[in-house]
């Protein structure tokens, strides 16, 4: 009885002792987060206290010639999620951008929500309190291929590589979460923040928005850097870092190279529509991940299916996630397979660099498959400034991988994700409709 | 979940002495549309009293072919009144409940009324051993029937229930989750919407009081909801199957559903109700 006496009792003089005499020397051995816990403890927390973070404040700037969610560093919770446009006509679809266009600068600068009469419904769910927190929010619009049928006369102006997603070789792709006319991609520090967002946009476009499917997914916190150490990417569902190979989304010329849309694209042979400048193309995949199959695979299988090392994250031939592996060295994949993943989806020729592609993915679980399996996988996101050399190639090259037999593509879609809203003249989707609205004149 | 009725009286009790305590919007002005509303109510429960015998009846005779045809009819006037009837979740459960709401399925002891009957009736193609259930379904119809004759109706679930009736059609029917072996989806809808439109057309001279914009905007909603439901006419009267509604009008109808549930939802508090 003593025993569970002292647990539960609140910390006790002498071990509080031990925890602060740690001292100056303790401390640095701690590190900096122990001690910073151990002094503003004045009592041991309750059960229902809330867990703190001193990010709920971070925003990012709404307008930009690019919009945000994509070259910005990736936090810890995303969630996509594609709709149905319901507008019956040009001027729906006008209100829809502007609307969106509203609730987006709102959402990500944050501020009170104003207060109505108790006896009607309040304007905002409330699940982020009265004033509403960006907590580092970002939401990026794109627009899918089935928003340039006839219905707003958006066709002529179609981006040249939108099209509607194909299923490959090892998909099963359930109709219930693929394609849509519109896609929004929310991401934040916390799940609540982008559900928030997500709420506050349903309920302010009832008419002119339907959800047609939304996937959330997160991504690991890592533990902060020791002075000296290079960043180390978290991991997915299969244990493996993820992101080490990623084109560097600070180097602007590279960014322009590989995931913007140039303005004078429009020039012959390129043939992309002026008002696309500053665009991307937005590739969704819901991927399931069959990990209890997984997690019964030799280790050296695993990592020879990816051509990494799963500690580290290091290429086969190298020590750290930095190095980059020499497939010249090894022409009959005797260090790194030939068909491993990362050798099929980037050979690192000449040829294949204008293939590259901006991955920013997502780790989901969703719940338990009928078989008592875990549902869960990769939400693969990626950017890029040709559709058709980005994504469709790589993933063309990755049919057939050995890493399929652990993976079933199920959903997502091809989307144009649009130019960013530079001033508080300019709303979401203005130069589309503005093109477009030309070409019908002149039609 | 379940309330008994006795519960429920002093529930209502209780919300009349509140709602009378709350004088700000002269409640005077709702009396007659409240009691307009009973009689709408009165008048549909008869009705679907008079109906259920003839559906029971069928179904006790074993003709197949005529349950099949009276079960979409006879559950609209119920569909047009659930906000009430609704308030027996004792009743409701018995008389509606849907194969999902229970854990065993289509074999739980106390699925009954009309889907458990819709099951037989659409999905077995067979009236048998359905007399225990047609028996049940009348009684408990007839005693929501007296159920309701005894009540005073709270103006605040009245008005509340133009929205409920819209989150009805949003949640279920626009689905075609409501009626999935008989796919009778459609007459449900119109109960639903029908229902919905009764309360706001009853409750319109005070609306327009307060934002005649507000009465404007909903009742154009209600009539491109019925436009699209006007496609789907049989030339009997009634309508056609759901999955015989075009995916393009499904998606037609999500935006104006929404829409009333959305707006429909801040009649309470415009017409002062708590
Ligand atoms: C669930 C599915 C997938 C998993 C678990 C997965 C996992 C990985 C891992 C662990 C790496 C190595 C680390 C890194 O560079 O990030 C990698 C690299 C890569 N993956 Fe995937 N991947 C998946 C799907 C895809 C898809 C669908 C594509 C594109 C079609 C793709 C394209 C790439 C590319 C381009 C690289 C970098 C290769 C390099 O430059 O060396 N991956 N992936
Ligand atoms: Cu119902």
């Amino acid at each position: 009885m003593k025993d569970s006496d002292s647990k539960n009792a609140p910390i006790s003089t002498d071990r509080r002792r031990v925890l602060l005499g740690l001292g100056a020397a303790g401390a640095a051995v701690a590190g900096a987060s122990l001690t910073g816990n151990a002094f503003a403890a004045t009592a041991p927390a309750q059960v229902t206290e809330a867990p703190k973070s001193e990010k709920t404040q971070d925003h990012n700037a709404f307008h930009g010639p690019h919009q945000s969610g994509i070259v910005t560093p990736r936090p810890t919770a995303g969630m996509m999620v594609s709709f149905d446009v319901l507008a019956q006509d040009r001027e729906d679809l006008e209100r829809m951008f502007r609307t969106l266009n509203e609730r987006i600068a709102f959402l990500m600068t944050g501020g009170p929500v104003p207060q109505v009469d108790p006896k009607l419904p309040p304007l905002d769910s409330g699940i982020l309190g009265p004033v509403v927190t960006p907590d580092n929010l970002t939401i990026t619009v794109s627009v899918g291929d089935s928003l340039f049928d006839d219905r707003f006369g958006l066709e002529p102006v179609k981006p040249k590589r939108l099209q509607r997603m194909v299923g490959f070789p090892n998909d099963a792709l359930e109709a219930d979460c693929c394609h849509g006319d519109l896609s929004i991609q929310f991401c934040s520090n916390a799940q609540d923040s982008n559900i928030h967002a997500l709420r506050d946009i349903v309920k302010n476009l009832p008419d002119l928005l339907l959800v047609r499917w939304k996937q959330e997914g997160t991504v690991p916190a890592q533990a902060p850097l020791k002075p000296g150490q290079p960043p180390e990417s978290a991991r997915n569902f299969l244990g493996f870092r993820d992101g080490s190979a990623n084109p560097d989304s600070n180097n602007q010329k590279t960014m322009n190279e590989l995931v913007w849309v140039q303005p004078g694209s429009d020039e012959p042979g390129n043939g992309e529509p002026a008002w696309a400048a500053n665009g991307s193309y937005q590739a969704v995949r819901i991927i399931r991940n069959f990990v209890e199959r997984w997690d019964r695979t030799p280790l050296q299988e695993q990592q020879a299916i990816f051509g990494r090392v799963k500690t580290t994250g290091a290429p086969m031939d190298g020590r750290t996630e930095a190095d980059v592996p020499d497939y010249a060295k090894d022409p009959e994949g005797k260090v790194t397979k030939l068909d491993a993943h990362i050798r099929l989806a980037n050979p690192r020729t000449a040829q294949t660099q204008r293939n590259l592609i901006l991955r920013r993915p997502f780790n989901y679980s969703n719940g338990v498959n009928k078989n008592g399996q875990l549902d869960m996988g990769l939400l693969f996101i990626c950017y890029q400034a040709d559709l058709e050399k980005g994504f469709i190639t790589v993933q063309t090259r990755l049919n057939g991988e050995p890493l399929e037999e652990y993976l079933k593509p199920v959903g997502g879609g091809y989307f144009f994700t649009l130019p960013g809203v530079v001033d508080s003249n300019d709303f979401i989707g203005r130069s589309l409709l503005a093109a477009s609205a030309q070409t019908t004149k002149t039609a | 979940m379940k309330k008994s009725p006795l519960a429920l009286l002093l529930t209502f009790g209780v919300l009349q002495t509140s709602l009378s305590a709350f004088a700000a919007t002269a409640p005077l002005d709702l009396v007659t549309p409240v009691s307009d509303y009973k009689i709408y109510v009165t008048e549909n429960v008869d009705t679907l009293a008079a109906d259920t015998q003839k559906f029971t009846d069928a179904i006790k005779k074993g003709d197949l072919a005529t349950a099949k045809k009276l079960f979409p009819t006879t559950r609209l006037s119920y569909e047009s009144i659930e906000p009430i009837a609704e308030l027996f979740s004792d009743l409701d459960a018995s008389i509606d409940s849907r194969e999902d709401d229970h854990e065993d399925g289509v074999k739980a002891d106390d699925f009954t009324g009309f889907h458990r009957l819709e099951y037989a009736l659409f999905s077995q193609n067979s009236t048998r051993d359905q007399g225990v259930f047609a028996d049940k379904l009348l009684a408990d119809v007839k005693e929501l029937q007296s159920r309701i004759a005894g009540i005073t109706f709270p103006p605040e679930k009245v008005v509340g229930g133009a929205a409920a009736l819209m989150e009805e059609v949003a949640a279920t029917k626009l689905s075609g989750e409501e009626d999935r072996y008989s796919h009778t989806d459609l007459y449900d809808f119109k109960g639903n919407v029908d229902g919905s439109k009764k309360i706001v057309d009853l409750f319109k001279p005070q609306l327009e009081q307060s934002d005649k914009a507000f009465v404007a905007k909903v009742e154009k909603n209600f009539a491109t909801v019925d436009k699209i439901l006007a496609k789907y006419k049989t030339k009997d009267g009634g309508y056609e199957t759901y999955d015989k509604v075009k995916e393009q009008d499904r998606k037609a109808l999500a935006g104006p559903v929404n829409t009333l549930a959305e707006d429909l939802s801040q009649m309470r508090g415009k017409l002062g109700l708590n």
